[in-house]
């Protein structure tokens, strides 16, 4: 569709106004800063500071700590995001084929979405407080000590669990909508064809969702980076030793907690970059629905 | 017919139920756990019915400053509703305006314009935290609601929505209109608006979650009780006491915390999903 | 009262396709011209162009003598009837009738009264207040119409705004619209690609084809006398048949070696298409003067209850050749008929497709096409 209004001047200006004046001020020269930044080195007082080169990345990319993080980030974002697909289609399948009552468990399921990261960290945290936690006493009879403030495999576990409790209820939304909106009269003729309901799902159901799957890994993939900030800051603290220290929360750690300016940058921009090729990825795959 | 299998369907109907438990046992515990006294919490594993303290422990969390927090958890669902409520409004309002005339107009540097806006949808704020929280000081912005609102309004999520129900409507109800002698900004008030209510429910829940729930932006540049967010609160409340954590508080804080989002979202539940599910198309 | 005068219009979209190579016309006040073509014949931009939704490329548009290229469509004072109705959805049918005048600032008891009488005018009197998804298609439609009239403009615009009403009320509303066309005495241009409608309904009917005007003319001149091959095969149902002959001394020849007598003037040797009607062709046992008779074969009949199509064919010619019969006619499948083709009905076109004249036809065709 050509734009309908042809010859206002002034008046498209105005309503981009405010727009525009945000995003530059508050994403573009933030943005361009932490490029800028990553170049330099500043002293401990944040009084002078000298062009680094590469220096800063050269520190990065020889920190152990930084591939730590990066492995880190890579076990918590695929755990999150499987974890909390494969729960939703499952659950998700079932209600639809109930068919009856799918929207009242619609209702039950889709509430933790509305739960801040943070808090559902709390709820898991009490849930496995190794005084008085529920699961965690649980596990004490079972014979499994559960301390997430010294075992790192257990604070990450923990962790990954609050994330994919929280992140579920959405996948189970878009599952939802995308089987309901699976035409019946591809599954009545395949029923003709005699096809049980596990070959139906796996040759007709599965291949239909598969795009709505893969938005929704790239979105998995994107809140595990960067909203469960606040679970793990909640939860662990990126400890203990680092176990559960994503690169997103090594960037608050480096620039707030270590004043760091210039590795936190280098970091951001990293991070940036990583953050950009899977959005690309995404675009890419929204290209034939993204049209200009 | 061959097609339903009602075994399939008891046990559907069965697993479904259960899940539903299993997701509400996190949240069924805090709530019992805030109705109890910290000792009666310490003498036992986390109790699965309500306790003695009934609403005492909300009282004097609504009431008065309590442990580290430095001010009333009244103040911070206040902050946290001005917050949600200023970025929901805020990025409906500013998107609402750029999406008319990214779809609606012809000008120089449109295409510019558009990847402008929509190259934010890349960067979350958590990636450009450092320089975005320098900027906000150099304002003078640190300790104010502007300092928490502005920011976070700064990403094309809501011009994203608004731009694709911009262009599922018919271009002829704007030559209609064009016709019928309105003029863009009569066009935008008459025809447009009116028809873009339910978008704009769709977006208030989502962008209203989206504000209540932040938790590093608040976290860094409130240093002043005042301005501090009821989520940002837990973890002072986590790590206030010498070592023992005050589950009794941090509970009902958590509790309130979610009480507002979870009723927005239970209210609204018909727009909240047609806007999430139409951010994917 | 309006006249309505296009001068050499181009329309050239930025990405380089041109829709219109100059379109020269000019409607008189108060007449109803039908602009009939097949998709993509550039109908519709004409449209948009008059309304003032797309811009001119070149040549010039006047409103009762007055250049209008360059003004907004609320300016020229012209109303138009979308395919799709583009009605206002939040608005009652009095709002979406009323948002015009409003918009002009008319005076509220002035607004009430016209649209209680445009309400009247097309009987929408008890729908005022519904939304237009309570309507039907055909109320939709009217509500369309109201929209239109109520400001009382100078020029109507259809377009195609019965495409999407079932057939019978098409039928309908084609009369509705005509008669309201004639009793309000607009000026109008109604696009359609449905040669029906076209005939039914113009006063003049402008064709179009590949963003040219093929021809113009009365309903009935068109018919009788096409301009191009194309205008024969757009207008009239069943189409026209077409055999491809070559040019002869005092005739053609058909394919099978039959010779039809006629004076086309055409080069000998020379490519060309004979053109008959289905109900032009009639049996030999007439005692009418015939370019030539032919034998043909009946191998499929349609009876429409009135009528009955027979789809026939010639020895050593491969279209079909459609024959409108009567309904009595006891004509069977395989059956062999013997038709007269009448020399004033038959129609010769050249390679190119253009109309052949025929010498001593030309005064009577002259005249016919004013």
């Amino acid at each position: 569709m050509s734009a309908p209004f042809q010859h206002h001047r002034v008046t498209p200006w105005l309503l981009m106004a405010p727009q525009l004046a945000i995003v530059l001020v508050f994403f573009f020269w933030p943005s361009l800063q932490a490029i800028e930044q990553a170049f330099y080195v500043e002293d401990a007082f944040g009084l002078s500071r000298e062009f680094a080169g590469l220096a800063n990345f050269q520190a990065v990319l020889s920190d152990a700590t930084y591939y730590q993080a990066l492995g880190t980030t890579l076990v918590f974002s695929l755990a999150v995001a499987l974890g909390a697909m494969s729960i939703a289609l499952g659950l998700a399948v079932m209600a639809d084929r109930v068919v009856r009552g799918a929207r009242g468990y619609r209702t039950l399921l889709i509430w933790p979405y509305a739960v801040a990261p943070a808090v559902a960290g709390v709820l898991w945290l009490f849930l496995f407080d190794p005084t008085l936690g529920l699961v965690s006493g649980a596990l004490g009879h079972l014979g499994i000590a559960w301390d997430h403030k010294l075992d790192g495999a257990q604070a990450l576990a923990l962790v990954i669990m609050a994330s994919i409790w929280k992140q579920m209820s959405y996948n189970f939304v878009f599952f939802l909508a995308a089987l309901q909106a699976v035409p019946k009269s591809l599954l009545e003729a395949a029923v003709i064809d005699r096809a049980g309901p596990w070959r139906r799902f796996w040759t007709i159901t599965f291949p239909l969702l598969s795009p709505t799957a893969f938005f929704l890994l790239v979105m998995n993939c994107v809140y595990a980076f960067f909203e469960t900030f606040g679970t793990i800051d909640t939860v662990t603290a990126g400890g203990p030793g680092g176990a559960t220290t994503t690169l997103v929360y090594k960037v608050y750690q480096d620039g707030f907690v270590g004043q760091d300016m210039g590795a936190s940058a280098a970091q951001s921009v990293l991070l940036m970059a990583l953050v950009g090729g899977l959005t690309w990825v995404q675009f890419r795959y929204l290209e034939r629905r993204v049209q200009y | 017919m061959r097609y339903r299998r009602p075994g399939l369907d008891w046990l559907s109907h069965g697993l479904l139920g259960l899940c539903c438990l299993l997701f509400g046992l996190p949240v069924w515990l805090a709530v019992t756990a805030s109705t109890h006294t910290l000792g009666d919490l310490y003498s036992q594993t986390a109790p699965l019915g309500f306790g003695d303290a009934g609403l005492d422990n909300y009282r004097e969390l609504l009431g008065g400053a309590v442990g580290g927090l430095g001010t009333d958890v009244t103040t911070l669902l206040v902050n946290s509703t001005l917050m949600a409520l200023g970025i929901a409004v805020g990025k409906i309002a500013i998107s609402v305006l750029a999406a008319y005339a990214i779809v609606f107009f012809a000008f120089p540097l449109r295409r510019l314009c558009f990847w402008l806006i929509f190259i934010t949808l890349m960067l979350p704020v958590e990636v450009r935290i450092l320089p975005t929280f320098e900027v906000v000081a150099d304002l003078g912005l640190l300790d104010s609601y502007a300092g928490l609102i502005l920011p976070l309004i700064a990403s094309a999520t809501a011009t994203f929505l608004m731009r694709q129900f911009y262009l599922t409507v018919p271009p002829e109800l704007v030559e209609a209109a064009r016709i019928d002698g309105a003029g863009p900004w009569r066009f935008l008030r008459d025809i447009l608006l009116p028809l873009s209510k339910t978008n704009f429910a769709a977006l208030f829940v989502i962008m209203f979650l989206y504000g209540w729930n932040q938790y590093l932006w608040p976290l860094l540049i409130t240093n002043d009780a005042d301005y501090l967010t009821i989520v940002v609160s837990l973890k002072r409340l986590l790590t206030s006491a010498d070592g023992l954590v005050p589950w009794h508080y941090v509970t009902a804080t958590a509790v309130l915390a979610m009480l507002p989002p979870i009723g927005v979202i239970l209210l609204m539940q018909r727009y909240f999903v047609k806007g999430l599910v139409d951010s994917e198309k | 009262m309006a006249t309505l005068r296009l001068d050499g219009i181009r329309k050239r979209y930025p990405n380089g396709m041109t829709a219109l190579h100059g379109i020269d016309l000019s409607v008189a006040d108060g007449e109803l011209i039908v602009v009939v073509g097949p998709s993509g014949c550039g109908k519709s931009t004409l449209l948009r162009i008059l309304a003032g939704l797309e811009p001119i490329t070149a040549g010039e548009l006047a409103i009762n003598g007055r250049r209008v290229n360059e003004l907004e469509p609320a300016a020229r004072d012209i109303a138009m009837v979308f395919q799709n109705y583009a009605l206002y959805p939040h608005m009652s049918v009095a709002g979406n009738m009323a948002y015009a005048l409003k918009n002009r600032g008319t005076p509220k008891d002035e607004i009430r009264r016209r649209v209680a009488n445009t309400a009247a005018l097309l009987g929408l009197d008890d729908l005022l207040e519904r939304r237009p998804r309570q309507l039907s298609g055909g109320q939709r439609q009217r509500v369309a119409m109201g929209r239109a009239i109520i400001r009382e403009p100078q020029v109507f615009l259809f377009d195609e705004p019965l495409s999407n009403l079932d057939a019978k009320l098409r039928v309908q509303m084609r009369l509705e619209i005509r008669r309201l066309q004639k009793r309000l005495g607009i000026t109008s241009v109604y696009v359609t690609h449905d040669q029906v409608e076209a005939m039914t309904l113009a006063d003049r009917l402008v064709v179009m084809n590949g963003g040219h005007v093929e021809q113009c003319g009365t309903p009935m001149a068109l018919y009788a006398r096409p301009a191009t091959r194309f205008v024969a095969s757009f207008l009239g149902s069943p189409a026209m048949n077409f055999l491809p002959v070559t040019a002869h001394a005092g005739g053609v020849v058909l394919p099978n070696g039959a010779q039809v007598a006629l004076p086309a003037i055409l080069p000998e040797g020379d490519a060309a298409t004979l053109g008959i009607r289905p109900e032009h062709l009639v049996e030999a046992t007439a005692s009418e003067e015939a370019a030539a008779t032919l034998d043909v074969t009946v191998e499929m009949l349609e009876p429409l209850g009135a009528d009955t199509l027979a789809y026939t064919r010639l020895p050593g010619v491969e279209t079909w050749l459609v024959v409108r019969l009567d309904g009595a006619h006891a004509a069977r499948e395989g059956q062999r008929l013997s038709l007269a083709l009448p020399v004033a009905h038959c129609h010769v076109f050249d390679a190119r497709g253009a109309r052949v004249p025929m010498t001593g036809r030309e005064d009577a065709e002259a005249l016919a096409a004013q």
